[in-house]
């Protein structure tokens, strides 16, 4: 893997479940439904590794809710969706993410670069 | 049924995951596979690099869940340590000991040379040798058994210390895997 991906890889690794909270916090979604939305927006899941053992921990840590319920008619799918405390956690680690993200511009924003096509 | 998804059945009934959280897992991967596969997306699309390997998957699934012991990284520490302090202890115990059998051999035989050697041991008396040199000799003996000896016991001693500080330091390393 290169260099690249590699960072990337690890910066969205440790973002994933925010993630996986704000687009649930749209609107409840089933596991893939979770994928899809990521993937509109940009985020590809492939290299960040699945989602699902992602979702058990937020569903063992009671940060999200789950409940069934068919899908357009199709089999019965576990819907997912922030629980109170799933919402402070998302709204703590957005803070962290901005602060973050910040204080990492702040370094490395100033620095010209020009990626190689 | 999916290979991925039978696959991680078999992983799931070999780690103990109990049948109904196995089918539920089970079930909403089946069916999101297949919904992946109706849009035209592969199950690495899905799943990630996890689609190549499944029992990692479904171990990591069910472990996140909290429905198998975390990890079997946690059960190898904890074997390991204790295997680490026992072998240190036992070889400390083992320096020790040898320390004082070369010690109290030494200080004995040192006792037995300082007395006087009776004459009837050297019979027939072949050759007489000066009393310096018979002590000179004796002394050299004992100073390698002494230095031995002494080399043992701080071994010995140093292991003491070492089983202990693993035994003080493998105090937090025996506490649950915390969760996440």
């Amino acid at each position: 893997m290169a260099i690249g991906e590699g960072r990337r890889t690890q910066l969205l690794r440790g973002a994933l479940d925010l993630c996986l909270l704000a687009v649930m916090e749209e609107g409840p979604a089933y596991g893939y439904e979770m994928t899809k939305r990521l993937r509109a927006r940009g985020l590809s899941t492939v290299g960040e590794g699945s989602i699902y053992p992602l979702l058990g921990r937020l569903e063992r840590e009671g940060l999200v809710e789950t409940y069934r319920a068919a899908s357009n008619g199709g089999p019965p799918r576990k819907y997912y969706r922030p629980s109170a405390e799933g919402r402070r956690a998302l709204a703590a680690g957005v803070a962290e993410w901005r602060a973050a993200r910040d204080a990492l511009d702040a370094v490395l924003g100033p620095v010209e670069a020009e990626v190689a096509a | 049924m999916n290979p991925f998804v039978e696959e991680c059945r078999r992983e799931w009934k070999r780690l103990g995951v109990p049948d109904p959280v196995a089918n539920e897992m089970a079930a909403d991967l089946e069916v999101d596979l297949a919904e992946a596969e109706a849009d035209g997306s592969s199950a690495e699309e899905v799943l990630g690099t996890a689609a190549f390997d499944a029992p990692s998957f479904a171990a990591a699934w069910a472990a996140e869940r909290g429905v198998v012991p975390r990890a079997t990284e946690t059960v190898r520490t904890r074997r390991r340590v204790p295997r680490a302090e026992v072998a240190i202890a036992g070889f400390a115990l083992v320096a020790i000991i040898g320390a004082l059998l070369l010690l109290t051999a030494q200080a004995s035989s040192q006792t037995r040379v300082a007395l006087p050697a009776p004459i009837h041991v050297w019979k027939p008396v072949p050759m007489p040798v000066p009393v310096g040199a018979r002590g000179l000799v004796s002394s050299s003996s004992d100073l390698g058994a002494r230095i031995a000896g002494a080399v043992l016991l701080i071994v010995g001693l140093v292991g003491t210390v070492l089983a202990t500080v693993f035994a003080v330091l493998d105090r937090p390393w025996r506490r649950p895997a915390a969760a996440g």
